[in-house]
């Protein structure tokens, strides 16, 4: 048992906020579905910089960075969340799955572009009315001259609109499997992109494969069952757990801030019970939240036993925090939470895309559930 | 980071919980619910040497670290055993034994540590008084110096194992006019004149602890019964804190645990519409929300026991937001577990009723959570 932190955690997590804090403005812009070349560009200068500090690679091989990483992700979360879940699902989700499950001829061809920050991925995993907790995908290869037919649609897949690669989840006759296209890829096409109620920098579209051709060597896979499609989507719920803790970061720092500065009645706000009982409960979350979520990636990479459940209890739990301390910070802020561009105003429009996308809350409640009746 | 136990504190939870289910769970309802102390309960977890477990071999312990004895508590509410033993067994080992043992001189701690670590001698502290809970330096309790000794005049209220104690670490005031400075500890034992407990208080939960008020009437003490440094009685309670956020609160930790277990039993016998309730999603959502909060609770307390293994001085914030968090939220959680058991639930025999009960005291006891949300407040 330790609760601190390593040296080499603490170094990395400097050298982060080294990066972040040297750079006076946030990173990622409102996405508008016209602009999305300066979207794109914009996404990839920070992803640039967020390699040069082995951000990208972190977790790829490996080794013990399961906490490093949660404890890095909290700070880019807190920064600016949605550059944090585009680089997420570019560098953890689709560049991990190429690490780990990739042939090393994918892996040399796409991996590096991906970690060094020049390239973005996008996974397509979910599909509109379904989801891979109990049903099975509607995208499907079928054999053709050269490899495979691929036709199915994706809903609401992250960085869509500014992917140079991506990796949709299907089946074909020989079993589950991710297939890589690029962008443009023929028979690919993807929809305008969406105006979300959080995550607004965030380029989200809808993915339509029509007979997309896929050679064998872009075939990940196949595998014996879907197992390593409810892989990704616990790495997605790591990411989105380590999100919430970013939204009750800065949402939880802003209110305190406010409330230690804001005068009424001759003195600063924070002195009324009202308000410095809030922060205190705020606090009380957060600090919770944190070790929760460091110790279930902690027993995630450790395999323990109970790692799936704990998991599962540290996203509903950061998810479902995040926005009552994002509420509670709106509150404290009064009209000036409320207006766009706070910290805590976009935390709480955040916060409930965490508890909807990756696994929900109340499907996370019934694998716990199921977990505990074993 | 990590948060792995060593393969001895596993072993060692194990043993603890065989010891509890053996010998004291099956006797804890009735003692909860007739409101009785249960003497051999207690003298058998001396003899287990949990009552002494962190003091030195030669005082009648076994030298083991504060993980260790967390782990030992939290397998005793995991085991089954009641809030009511298990708060006992804090205020004794902790609040009087500990504080006599980190304080006290060789003397002293000849004297009583190895009397309380046995459970031959059953400890108890007084604070709170009628008039003074969270704001500390107001006690009234005097005690003005006589002679070679002190002469104590006060009360003290809600004192866990009052009306059973042998031996009582005392605070009062030596210095009316340097508020907390001028606070005192004592140690006080039974059958002293002018040393009362009065009746015990019929309690809504913990039952099986007695709890009363402490009468000091002219209660003449020898100096030697002097603990510590004269007006350093506020830091020694403070310094308690520790154990009180870390071990102190693993039972209760635990019997969520155990409360948990009860209704995953419950959820598979039960049967309704032609099938056990586990089946449903509404059952499966309370016993998440129960598991989430075991989980979500389970490193606040462990990072506070490890902490104080590495000597590291208390982190107030750390503390706080254990506290705070182990109390107040885990209310909703003993209330969905009645609730999963439906009328059974509100009935002794589940035992999920006696939690619930228990879990009551967690939000008020040690410190009320709105204390500790001022604490938190001033350290922001």
């Amino acid at each position: 048992m330790d609760f601190d932190f390593s040296e080499a955690e603490i170094a990395f997590c400097e050298k982060l906020k080294g990066l972040l804090g040297s750079v006076p403005e946030k990173g990622l812009s409102r996405f508008e579905k016209d602009k999305v070349q300066e979207s794109r560009k914009g996404l990839l200068d920070w992803l640039e910089k967020l390699a040069g500090v082995d951000y990208l690679s972190l977790g790829m091989d490996p080794g013990s960075h399961a906490v490093t990483l949660t404890a890095a992700q909290e700070e880019l979360a807190a920064l600016d969340p949605s550059l944090f879940l585009a680089a997420e699902v570019s560098a953890r989700i689709f560049g991990r799955l190429l690490a780990v499950y990739g042939t090393p001829e994918q892996k040399e061809k796409i991996l590096p572009g991906v970690t060094g920050g020049r390239l973005i991925g996008a996974v397509g995993l979910s599909e509109g009315g379904m989801n891979i907790e109990n049903e099975p995908l509607g995208t499907r290869g079928v054999k053709s001259d050269t490899g495979l037919l691929v036709s199915g649609t994706k809903a609401h897949v992250v960085n869509a609109p500014v992917a140079d690669w991506f990796a949709v989840a299907g089946n074909f006759e020989q079993g589950p499997a991710f297939f890589l296209m690029e962008n443009g890829h023929e028979g690919l096409s993807l929809s305008p992109g969406f105006t979300m109620t959080g995550y607004r920098g965030v380029a989200v579209s809808t993915l339509t494969l029509e007979k997309a051709p896929v050679p064998p060597d872009r075939v990940i896979g196949p595998f014996k069952d879907d197992q390593r499609f409810k892989t990704v989507r616990s790495w997605e719920d790591q990411i989105l757990t380590a999100a919430g803790l970013g939204v009750m970061k800065a949402a939880y720092e802003t209110a305190r801030n406010h409330a230690k500065t804001h005068m009424s009645g001759g003195k600063p706000i924070i002195a009324y019970q009202e308000v410095g009982f809030k922060l205190s409960e705020m606090l009380t979350l957060f600090q919770t939240a944190q070790l929760l979520a460091y110790r279930a990636a902690w027993m995630v990479e450790a395999g323990q036993r109970e790692a799936p459940v704990v998991a599962h209890c540290a996203k509903v739990f950061c998810a479902e925090s995040a926005e009552k301390v994002a509420s509670e910070a709106l509150q404290i802020l009064g009209a000036q939470g409320c207006l766009q561009g706070n910290p805590a105003e976009e935390g709480y429009c955040n916060a409930k895309y965490l508890q909807v996308a990756g696994t929900s809350t109340e499907i996370s409640r019934m694998k716990i559930g199921d977990g505990v009746l074993g | 980071m990590e948060f792995s136990f060593s393969e001895e504190q596993m072993m060692f939870k194990d043993q603890v919980m065989r010891f509890a289910r053996k010998e004291i769970t099956p006797r804890s309802m009735e003692h909860d619910l007739k409101g009785e102390f249960d003497f051999h309960a207690f003298r058998k977890l001396g003899e287990f040497g949990i009552l002494g477990l962190h003091f030195p071999e030669e005082l009648g312990g076994s030298a083991a670290d504060v993980v260790t004895s967390t782990v030992a508590g939290e397998a005793l509410g995991e085991a089954g055993v009641d809030g009511g033993l298990t708060l006992s067994y804090g205020a004794h080992t902790f609040l009087c034994a500990d504080t006599i043992f980190a304080h006290g001189t060789d003397a002293q701690r000849q004297k009583y540590i190895p009397a309380l670590a046995s459970g031959e001698w059953i400890g108890c502290m007084g604070l709170t008084e009628p008039g003074a809970g969270s704001d500390v330096a107001s006690i009234t309790t005097r005690a003005e110096k006589k002679g070679s000794g002190y002469v104590l005049n006060g009360n003290k209220m809600f004192i866990t194992n009052g009306p059973v104690a042998d031996v009582a670490v005392v605070y009062a005031k030596t210095d009316k006019a340097l508020k907390h400075a001028g606070i005192s500890a004592f140690i006080v034992e039974k059958g002293t004149p002018g040393f009362t407990a009065g009746e015990k208080l019929i309690k809504m939960g913990v039952r099986s602890s007695h709890t009363s008020e402490l009468i000091f009437e002219d209660c003449e003490i020898p100096e030697e019964n002097l603990l510590g440094e004269k007006g350093a009685g506020f830091l020694m309670a403070l310094q308690t804190v520790e154990w009180d956020r870390s071990t102190l609160m693993a039972p209760f930790l635990g019997s969520m645990t155990y409360t948990l277990h009860k209704c995953i039993q419950y959820a598979k016998e039960r049967i309704q519409f032609g099938r056990p309730i586990a089946h449903y999603q509404a059952i499966k959502h309370k016993l998440a929300d129960i598991k989430i909060f075991i989980e979500a609770a389970r490193s606040l307390i462990y990072r506070i026991a490890w902490c104080k293994d590495q000597g590291r001085p208390l982190n107030h914030k750390e503390a706080a937001v254990a506290k705070l968090f182990l109390g107040d939220w885990s209310l909703e959680p003993a209330n969905g577990a009645v609730t999963l058991h439906g009328g059974y639930g509100y009935c002794h025999e589940y035992e999920v009723e006696r939690n619930f009960r228990d879990s009551r005291l967690a939000p008020i006891g040690g410190g009320t959570s709105e204390i500790t949300k001022r604490i938190l407040v001033k350290l922001m």
